[in-house]
């Protein structure tokens, strides 16, 4: 995995090297193994290389022989060996071994018809001089990021951000819409960002600009429709597509690691990885000195039994406060908690102990129907087809058993979730969800308030709703909102992409693989849900895999200390510093005196609940997102993981 | 106005729960309004963690305990609803007023 960025001019008036660099430097964490550069009168592609396949011959910028098309990408094509091949059966000619070269000449044979045959993890710009246009792309989950922003007719496009700002082209400035939509859904939902005039290009969508006009189109639509039974092979299909899914992911010239959670899907990962595997399996963690988070006895027994070297990142009182300002910087964007500290911690140490590729868990609680909400939305509408009824409100209780347990029963608890919203709302499932989080809002400053105008960030997801939407299970509609809402904007990126790449370590997503995304989301919502039993299916199929101890655990999100991680010990210098009233009020966005009660209640030890912590954690998030982004010009201020691009630099003219 | 002398009044209860609502349930929305009978739950002031935060303050406040099937809307829901609660229990026990209410900063 790598970084990449670039311009693309509406008039021939060039791209300099210098400008290239910038970005590049911005970006370099992404890729210090290598960087290249070319430019034309138009176009400027930067690269910045992280070598895991082809590592001597896989530099780009990389071009076809005559020069006419030339890719700059960050990710992998895991069948790129299948596609290599075909596309030699047709005639092209490969002058190496990278995966980076079947995009060049896919792109020659099919053209946008390329992204379908993918299976990947992918954000390519690409360069076609026959037609004078760039083209851009990014894989169906949004596993990878791309940003662009338009200025003066130009375009900007780059991994991240902070290479855009890093051009010095582009404007700083905050996007009130963009905010409101992270302090309602935990992330901007693409195409926003919560920067003015940036833009997310939307997963399975790509892009076209040419002669200064860019048009966006879709090629992957998730499809949440089910079948009426269980298909008669359904284990041994789900079998295959797992065992390929894994056995695809582990191609690489270098040796690849797992992160293992403790959970049921990391330890299927790594126990299929760990059959795969050339090399004795590496597998990595997160522990908690606090035993309400701590999953080591559980990552121990999956460890022990695959036999393979385990390292672990030990989390206690005092880490999470010293790297957070890093982990937004590295993220982006405000956020909601403070779970991706300990996964940037976590990708040091993998990447000190010498492995850049790992495989994670990601995405099988969306697709196998793991969470809590859904459980939640079933309950929910189970009770409100008989309101009257008493003993049907007790099911709430067996949920969140991670919560407090005198905070998950009684009255109280019961009718938060049944006052929630009705099940004619699109929205239904995630409504509980949303109105705690937009608690968040109550702190707003009454002039950020007043600048959002009408704005409605539910409004505007029921208008993007797909056409069959409504047509789908209850279950189905709730997990294609967790997809676009959650999975993709902030799970994959500033908890999966950011926290990884920030050292230099490529996350892999077997459970994304997109076959077996279209089976699971097939199969009847009890093949996945039974009862209140999650992941159904899963635990069918890993039992004889696994110790019984992790296929019959339930499901226990991961979570870090939010709160105490900033007051229950020594309270870091820059939380009072912009936590501030002086401070808060340049800033703008939120109201001095509401957090100075909230601080009160955090400094008493008194704000556990959910909404306070969320609350606190994006507002100090977002004072440092502000400080670190639109404090000053970013190229006045040289990013800590920039400097010299160093060996390597070469560039293509 | 409750004038009964075996335990604090029923406004006073409503009073004092009403400024320990305001203090730590809606510090950040200065403005609101909290009247007597507006729900407490369904208006977004308090969310489950924040029902025990406030029946730990009930228990202090008056020295009475709260069984957990006593949680509920009925005796919770509102500030008018926890005057007539709390005033009930205070003087079915013959407990409260005689001390006075230790304060909760």
């Amino acid at each position: 995995m790598c970084g990449l960025a670039g311009v693309a001019r509406a008039r021939p008036q060039g791209v300099s090297a210098q400008l290239l660099e910038r970005m590049a430097a911005a970006i370099r964490h992404r890729g210090p193994d290598g960087f290249g550069l070319h430019a034309d009168d138009r176009i400027g592609l930067a690269h910045v290389r992280l070598s895991v396949i082809d590592v001597v011959g896989g530099a780009q910028p990389m071009a076809n022989e005559d020069g006419d098309v030339r890719v700059v990408y960050n990710g992998e094509i895991y069948n790129y060996l299948e596609l290599r091949h075909e596309l030699q059966l047709r005639g092209h000619v490969f002058r190496t071994r990278s995966d980076t070269e079947v995009l060049v000449h896919g792109y020659e044979q099919w053209g946008e018809g390329l992204l379908e045959r993918l299976n990947g993890q992918f954000a390519f710009a690409l360069h076609d001089r026959r037609t004078a246009s760039l083209f851009l792309a990014r894989d169906r989950f949004g596993i990878l990021p791309l940003f662009y922003a338009q200025r003066g007719g130009d375009l900007y496009f780059a991994s991240e951000i902070k290479a855009l700002f890093a051009s010095g082209a582009v404007e700083q400035a905050l996007d009130p819409e963009g905010l409101d939509e992270v302090f309602t859904f935990w992330a901007a939902r693409p195409p926003r960002t919560p920067f003015r005039g940036i833009r997310a290009l939307e997963p399975g969508t790509w892009a076209r600009w040419r002669d200064g006009a860019l048009s966006v189109r879709r090629y992957y639509a998730l499809d949440l429709a089910t079948t009426e039974a269980e298909p008669a092979d359904a284990v041994e299909r789900l079998d295959e597509l797992l065992r390929s899914g894994v056995r695809l992911r582990m191609r690489a010239d270098v040796p690849v690691g797992g992160y293992l959670s403790g959970g049921l899907d990391s330890s299927i990962a790594c126990a299929l990885a760990a059959q795969g595997s050339p090399y004795d399996l590496r597998t990595f963690s997160v522990t908690f000195d606090d035993p309400q988070l701590d999953e080591s006895a559980f990552q121990q027994a999956v460890a022990t039994q695959l036999g393979s070297r385990h390292a672990v990142q030990r989390i206690g009182g005092g880490e999470i406060a010293r790297v957070f300002p890093d982990v937004v910087r590295h993220a982006e964007t405000p956020l909601l908690r403070t779970a991706p500290a300990p996964l940037y911690l976590l990708s040091r140490l993998t990447r000190e102990q010498g492995i850049k590729v790992v495989l994670t868990g990601e995405g099988s609680d969306e697709v196998f129907l793991g969470y809590d909400l859904f459980k939640e939305t079933l309950v929910r509408l189970f009770c409100l087809r008989q309101p009257d009824s008493r003993w049907r409100p007790r099911l709430f209780d067996r949920l969140y058993g991670y919560l407090p347990p005198q905070a998950r029963k009684g009255d109280f608890w019961r009718r938060f979730f049944l006052n929630a919203g009705s099940p004619d709302d699109p929205l239904f499932s995630h409504l509980p969800r949303f109105r705690l989080t937009t608690r968040i809002r109550d702190f707003y400053a009454d002039r950020f308030r007043a600048g959002l105008g009408a704005f409605d960030a539910l409004g505007e997801l029921r208008q993007s709703l797909p056409p069959g939407f409504m047509g789908w299970s209850p279950l189905g509609r709730a997990a294609y909102l967790e997809i676009v809402t959650l999975l993709s904007p902030y799970l994959l990126a500033a908890q999966g992409d950011r926290m990884a790449m920030a050292h230099g370590v490529e996350a892999r997503v077997p459970f994304l693989d997109h076959r077996l995304v279209e089976f699971a989301l097939r199969l009847p919502d009890r093949s996945r849900l039974r009862g209140l039993r999650e992941k159904a299916i899963l635990r069918r199929w890993a039992e004889g895999t696994l110790p019984p101890a992790i296929t019959r655990r339930p499901k226990q999100p991961y979570r870090a200390p939010d709160v105490p991680a900033f007051f229950a010990g020594t309270e870091p210098e820059y939380v009072a510093e912009l936590l501030d009233a002086a401070s808060l009020q340049r800033t703008g966005i939120f109201h001095p005196e509401a957090v100075a009660g909230l601080v009160r209640r955090c400094r008493a030890g008194l704000a556990t609940g959910v909404g306070e912590n969320q609350a606190l954690i994006a507002i100090l998030s977002t004072e440092l997102w502000h400080r670190e982004f639109l404090g000053a010009p970013a190229r006045e201020r040289a990013p800590a993981s920039s400097g010299a691009l160093g060996p390597g630099a070469s560039i293509a003219a | 106005m409750d004038q009964q002398t075996t335990g604090p009044a029923q406004s006073e209860i409503v009073d004092r729960a009403r400024a320990y609502v305001r203090e730590n349930f809606l510090y950040m929305r200065p403005d609101w309004t909290l009247g007597d009978e507006d729900p407490l739950l369904g208006s977004g002031v308090i969310d489950s963690i924040g029902v025990i935060e406030l029946v730990e303050f009930l228990q202090g406040a008056f020295r009475l305990a709260i069984a957990e099937e006593e949680i509920t809307e009925q005796n919770l829901g509102t500030l008018a609803a926890i005057g007539r609660f709390v005033h009930e229990k205070c003087h079915a026990n013959g407990s409260g007023g005689s001390v006075r209410p230790r304060q909760v900063a």
